[in-house]
């Protein structure tokens, strides 16, 4: 509650609404305090014209009378009782009216004054607005109000003021106080649990209170995003595993081929024979770390900004073109299906090498039964690109880890790959936003990958 | 004539491996590890080619090659690299390289490349050509047809290119990704050995039985074409 964040949340939240509260009734003075001294203006300038007209009909005697008049009725007139009259001789003396006398500040004459005089028979004065008047036989007129009804009404409104004030502040305090500690006990429930995941609990989640709230939406986004590092946290673990596998290995293998070699008392040619083998060790451990730098550059997205309008149908074609005379070699057909006009948005290295992986696979899983066919087509709005085998195929159950990074089928028959080929296809697939799915050729394995098509 | 070839290369060991590979092969070698003096020295002029690492301690291969050009450096640059080459090498081409090299590589690739970039100038003026002759081959690039003596060789669309390139390249070595990307445009490595099988193919086709072959296998590095093989 002390924490700094709430404190200056309500804090804030009290600010803006005393402000909003004081500006509102600020306004509420300024308007009806000057509504209302406007209107006193005018009657009191009223009041003096029907008093002057008094005294054209009836002189200072017919005009005495008509004060006289209306003091008596100050019940029949709302602002009666706050109305002051004088009507004074022209050297100040008092004729009528319940004025004492002529102030010595107020000359006669047009203009609003404010005075402190003192009422007839009163002993301390009071505070009036008004407007004098000399009339035709020398005497002075002087119709005004008393200020102590604006002074009441200004009391009034400033307690109103004052209790809204203080009724805002309480609310404010409340609601912020509310407000915080919900939004406070959220945050403290997301907080613990991201605490509880740093300190190893990794399979831990954002507790949700099925609100369908913002927090429970945010805590949805994180455990999102939990679940997604934890899978990339999964995969680095397998590849990290992988990886000393498959480097280590044929690193292993090198030294011990170097160490053969360099035994002087062996044959020079079979001195020679394990070098040329600790080369090919060498060789592979390249191969299998540059297909890996591969994959992560092609997985982060480096070359996207090289992506140009490709004919995959023009791809297909290509592709069975360069491997026909290999595909044959081996016993095996190129067979190419080209719809014409199917342009996806692409890479054409990165393309290229995918489809040149698969049917590098079809070639070594394959072993010429049978056709290697590559389509190009569009299916509902996608572009469609597939290779197909007769070999041995996939099973269902094996599909989507094949196109992890280091599985083998059947790692025991060593075709020679590290199992990156598909990977990298994966990655490929990702980075063009196309879909990948193995499927069964029957018999052998399909690799289609559909592509959105570019608008 | 001796050519010069500056090399920029930071890792000491790589750079003395090139400089004495080179230098075997007749080249007039200088070399440095600074981007920055890779610089001074190119722009010095007298090089021949120039061979860049892409990731130097001070001044990337990249900006070397970009202020090099921009300063009137016309010689050929070779990019060497330890990144991919697959989208990398758009970039270096963009930055005035005329060849990019991915690490590690085959000397005998190297020396095929410098070779290629060194010869370029001689092969930018081929829209003249109507034929080209390789001792009992002759090669109409009008009518796209080969003729070896007087027997015509029925040669496929691919095939034809194979064989034009060797032959604009008589003499020297060209290895199967130069092949791969010369020909096909594409910039990887197959697994399995399409270039081998497409040159065995060509060979049985212009090389009848008895005849003098006239591409020969350059071991560990790739093939070349010549009539005194």
């Amino acid at each position: 509650m002390l924490r700094n964040a709430t404190s200056r949340l309500i804090a804030a939240y009290l600010i803006a609404a005393a402000f909003s509260t004081g500006l509102a009734l600020g306004f509420v003075y300024w308007s009806a305090g000057g509504v209302i001294d406007a209107e006193a203006r005018q009657v009191v300038e009223a009041e003096l014209r029907g008093l002057a007209d008094d005294y054209a009909r009836g002189g200072a005697a017919g005009l005495a009378r008509a004060i006289t008049r209306r003091l008596e009725t100050p019940a029949s007139r709302p602002e009666g009782r706050d109305a002051v009259y004088l009507l004074a001789t022209p050297g100040g003396a008092r004729i009528a009216g319940n004025l004492a006398r002529w102030p010595a500040d107020a000359a006669p004459g047009p203009g609003w004054v404010t005075l402190q005089l003192y009422r007839v028979g009163a002993e301390a004065p009071t505070t009036i607005s008004g407007a004098a008047l000399r009339l035709a036989g020398g005497e002075r007129l002087l119709v005004g109000r008393d200020v102590a009804a604006r002074a009441a009404f200004d009391r009034t409104l400033i307690r109103a003021l004052s209790w809204a004030l203080a009724v805002t502040a309480a609310l404010a305090l409340g609601t912020g106080w509310l407000l915080t500690r919900l939004v406070l006990s959220r945050i403290a429930e997301i907080d613990r649990a991201a605490r509880r995941i740093m300190g190893g609990a990794l399979e831990q989640r954002v507790p949700l209170r099925g609100a369908g709230d913002e927090f429970d939406r945010l805590a949805e986004t994180l455990n999102a995003m939990l679940d997604r590092i934890a899978a990339l946290v999964g995969d680095l673990r397998m590849v990290t595993d992988s990886l000393a596998h498959d480097i280590r290995s044929p690193l292993g293998r090198l030294g011990r081929h170097l160490e053969a070699a360099l035994d002087e008392t062996a044959a020079p040619d079979e001195r020679r024979a394990r070098i040329e083998r600790a080369l090919g060790e060498a060789e592979t451990v390249l191969a299998t770390s540059s297909a890996l730098l591969e994959i992560s550059r092609v997985e982060a997205g480096v070359g996207a900004d090289q992506f140009a309008p490709i004919d995959l149908g023009a791809l297909a074609r290509d592709m069975a073109d360069l491997y026909a005379a290999a595909a044959e070699e081996r016993g095996a057909a190129m067979r190419c299906a080209a719809a014409p006009g199917v342009v996806v948005q692409g890479h054409p290295q990165l393309l290229a090498q995918a489809v040149s992986n698969l049917i590098d696979n079809a070639l070594i899983h394959a072993k010429g039964a049978g056709p290697i066919t590559l389509t190009a087509r569009r299916e509902g709005g996608r572009a469609v690109f597939s290779v197909a085998d007769h070999g041995p195929g996939v099973p269902e159950a094996e599909r989507a880890r094949v196109l992890t990074r280091f599985s083998q089928l059947d790692p025991s028959r060593g075709d020679g790959g590290a199992g990156l080929g598909l990977a990298l296809v994966a990655a490929v697939a990702q980075m063009h936003r196309a879909e990948i799915a193995l499927s069964d050729n029957a018999p052998g394995l399909r690799v289609t990958l559909r592509f959105p098509v570019a608008p | 004539m001796t050519r010069r070839i500056l090399i920029v290369e930071d890792d000491a060991e790589t750079r003395a491996y090139l400089a004495k590979g080179l230098g075997e092969a007749g080249y007039l070698v200088e070399t440095t590890g600074s981007g920055r003096e890779g610089l001074y020295l190119a722009t010095g002029g007298g090089f021949d080619a120039l061979l860049l690492d892409r990731m130097l301690p001070d001044l990337d291969g990249l900006s070397l090659l970009k202020s090099a050009r921009a300063a009137g450096v016309a010689a050929p640059a070779i990019l060497l690299t330890a990144m991919s080459a697959t989208d990398e090498r758009v970039r270096g081409l963009r930055a005035g390289a005329d060849d990019y090299l991915v690490k590690p590589f085959a000397f005998a690739e190297l020396e095929a490349r410098l070779e290629a970039v060194l010869r370029r100038p001689a092969d930018a003026a081929p829209a003249s050509e109507t034929a080209l002759v390789c001792g009992p081959l002759t090669l109409d690039l009008i009518a796209r047809e080969a003729v070896r003596g007087d027997r015509r060789v029925p040669l496929q669309p691919r095939e034809f290119q194979m064989l034009e390139f060797l032959m604009r390249r008589q003499g020297r070595v060209v290895t199967r990704t130069m092949l791969l990307e010369g020909v096909w445009d594409y910039r990887f490595d197959p697994k399995t050995n399409v270039i081998d099988v497409h040159i065995s193919r060509l060979r049985r086709k212009i090389d009848a039985e008895g005849e003098a072959p006239l591409i020969r296998t350059v071991r560990g590095a790739g093939y070349m074409m010549s009539a005194g093989a």
